[in-house]
């Protein structure tokens, strides 16, 4: 399939008071034509940053990309000016924000917040640039949406003013959406909604979609390929059903088995213990070392590259170098591996039944 | 069957009462905590669960109805004196550690706020001494005593509010969303912090969330609101096997889970309140359809759930 980012190990830093903070320490991945990325990770894990560098949409003053690309369509974004930059942000690449309280204007009408991007990017007069306002407002499932169109964002719940969020996105039919959380803030059964709303719209226009959550039911919902972060880097990456059945990192696994399923009822819940690495002074070797029950001598020293599982999955941990002992993952791991052909636990008989 | 601990009779609490503009959050609902137990109290937002939270601890004075605490009726008028000691058995743990600290307090301070309040110790050393066992309770140490709330991650200071929550010995806490503010792995650590104090101590805790796989693993029993009206309540294992009113259908079916394989044939059912089909007239009320498990439901459907819940056996 065709690639339609790249980013290239990607570093960057934020310089504070404190001294710098070294946000992403080499990132790499490519988002292919039509898919869906999720990445996943705790606060703090860089996923938010990679995306808003992604964007441009970091402050200038302090924030320095250290070394790497960002290729979007060929042209490295890293290098562009503002003025460039501007022409392809909200055009080609747009973002839908977490929080949709505060990502909307509270002093101007949804219909002339939707029609900003259209009557920017796509030179519509004004009549034209409200037609299609209202288009993609029905198109976003608002009931009576000429009606609509002419209030304010307070007299809208926040499951709506998320779908106005994403008509705002989706008005230059852009060829990468970014939604940073998008569904946080909202209720199970509207999140549902929303994720509906955008596989279903994902299909209709054909947009490759980055989803950052750190909510593991969504990312199995909405996701094709998944990416763990861990300390600005990326951990493990690889397709829905090989991260959730066939881990590899033992943060993945950390992460894995922290959550309870709605099936099985443990004694004791899973915590990974300790608390996320400080960037200031990142850890020297595998910056989840300190953290897991599986860290070998050599974690401490030197961080490990990507180990290939298959074309489509790796992970950064030296478990899974040739030369390295081999290790009993959690019980609800193993639970997991059993139901995946090609892990070592699987059980299934030939063909599967999935 | 256990001890009573908590009984809640037809509580209402309206905002903006007999005005045009009444709010009725909590809407004549009923249930008893246990001694000992974790009832779950779910809903999505604005279905009046915090406000049946905050009534019960009377941070609201009750429109109308009971809570009785140890055969006590919580709203009844009392004096200072009795007021004080009833908030030593109670006590609450917020959503947001972030806003829930006071920032300009030191950690020994915050802690320390309700032993002052009822004179649990007597000097500071004693004080200084009763913090730093708290602290280590919540698996901080005694160097965090002397720092700020902002020192804290978000794990953390959840901690911290744990701490201050303990610190008068209560029986019963009031869990507001404590972990919905939280990242996933420290969820788990404070989720299970919480366990490990209820087996300790003996606590009785009412734990509100949005989250139902947690609540599902925290809880005993779990009631399920909306529109400020108990829908159904019943054994945490029960409700999600058997969930019996439809609008708790609902709310499951839309729960995702880390399975791509479940997600991919995960059918969301979708309520209509109107799909009752209510007469005039007709009484709608909690019954037990099973043992233990009550469905807000008119005598019709109250028939058909348990001839269905009578087949299934």
């Amino acid at each position: 399939m065709e690639k339609i980012l790249e980013v290239n190990d990607l570093e960057l830093s934020f310089h504070t008071f404190a001294g710098e903070v070294k946000a992403i320490r080499g990132v790499n991945f490519d988002l292919k034509k039509g898919e869906t990325l999720a990445i996943v990770g705790e606060s703090g894990s860089g996923k938010s940053v990679t995306t808003k560098a992604i964007m441009r949409l970091l402050p200038e003053s302090s924030s320095e990309f250290k070394n790497g690309q960002i290729l979007f369509n060929g042209k490295d974004l890293t290098k562009l000016s503002d003025k460039e930059m501007q022409k392809i942000r909200g055009k080609d690449i747009s973002m839908i924000f977490q929080d949709p309280m505060t990502s909307l204007n509270p002093t101007m009408t949804i219909g002339n917040q939707i029609m900003e991007p259209i009557l920017k990017h796509r030179k519509l007069g004004k009549a034209e640039a409200r037609k299609v306002a209202i288009d993609l407002l029905r198109l976003v499932g608002m009931p009576k949406p000429e009606a609509r169109i002419k209030q304010y964002p307070h007299q809208f719940s926040g499951g709506q003013r998320q779908r106005i969020v994403i008509a705002i996105a989706l008005a230059c039919n852009p060829q990468i959406l970014i939604a940073d959380e998008p569904t946080t803030a909202l209720d199970v059964t509207i999140q549902a909604q929303i994720l509906e709303l955008m596989k279903d719209l994902q299909k209709k226009i054909d947009t490759s979609i980055i989803f950052i959550t750190h909510d593991l039911g969504v990312v199995a919902n909405v996701a094709d390929r998944v990416a763990v972060m861990y300390g600005g880097k990326i951990v493990e990456i690889g397709t829905v059903d090989e991260i959730f059945y066939n881990p590899q990192h033992p943060y993945t696994w950390g992460l894995l088995s922290s959550m309870p399923s709605l099936d099985t009822a443990e004694a004791k819940l899973y915590a990974i213990p300790g608390t996320p690495p400080d960037l200031l002074n990142p850890p020297k070797g595998d910056a989840f070392a300190l953290r897991s029950d599986y860290a070998l001598k050599i974690d401490l020293e030197q961080a490990p590259s990507f180990f290939k599982v298959s074309e489509t999955h790796s992970a950064a941990t030296w478990l899974l170098h040739p030369d390295a002992p081999e290790v009993e993952p959690p019980l609800a791991i193993v639970e997991r591996m059993k139901k995946f052909p090609g892990s070592r636990y699987y059980e299934g008989t030939e063909g599967g039944t999935y | 069957m256990a001890e009573k601990l908590l009984e809640i009779k037809n509580l209402k609490q309206y905002f903006n009462q007999g005005k045009p503009n009444e709010v009725r959050a909590v809407d004549d609902i009923s249930f008893d905590i246990y001694k000992g137990e974790t009832l779950g109290l779910v809903g999505e937002s604005g279905c009046g669960k915090s406000t049946t939270g905050r009534t019960i601890i009377r941070l609201y004075d009750a429109t109308d109805g009971q809570v009785i605490y140890d055969g006590v009726n919580v709203h009844d008028k009392k004096s200072k004196n009795d007021l004080k000691s009833f908030n030593r058995k109670m006590q609450m743990i917020f959503q947001d550690p972030y806003a829930s600290l006071n920032p300009r307090m030191k950690v020994l301070d915050i802690i320390a706020e309700g032993l002052d309040i009822h004179g649990l110790v007597k000097n500071p050393k004693e004080r200084k001494e009763r913090v730093v066992e708290l602290l280590e309770t919540v698996g901080l140490n005694r160097e965090h005593a002397d720092r700020y709330a902002h020192e804290f991650s978000g794990g953390q200071r959840q901690r911290l509010g744990i701490a201050r929550a303990l610190a008068v010995n209560p029986e019963f806490i009031i869990a507001d969303e404590p972990i919905s503010a939280l990242d996933v792995s420290i969820q788990a650590q404070v989720v299970n912090l919480l366990k490990e104090l209820q087996e300790q101590k003996g606590l009785t805790y009412l734990f509100i969330a949005h989250d139902l796989s947690m609540v599902k693993y925290i809880s005993d029993r779990i009631g399920v609101m909306y529109f400020g009206k108990l829908v159904e309540l019943a054994p945490a294992e029960d409700l999600y096997n058997n969930p019996m009113h439809p609008y708790t259908q609902s709310l499951l079916s839309a729960i995702p889970l880390p399975d791509p394989n479940y997600e991919r044939t995960r059918v969301r059912k979708s309520y209509d309140p109107a799909s009752h089909n209510y007469q005039d007239g007709e009484e709608i009320a909690m019954r037990e359809v099973t043992p233990g498990h009550f469905v807000y439901c008119s005598e019709k459907e109250f028939a058909t759930l348990q001839a269905i819940s009578g087949s299934r056996i």
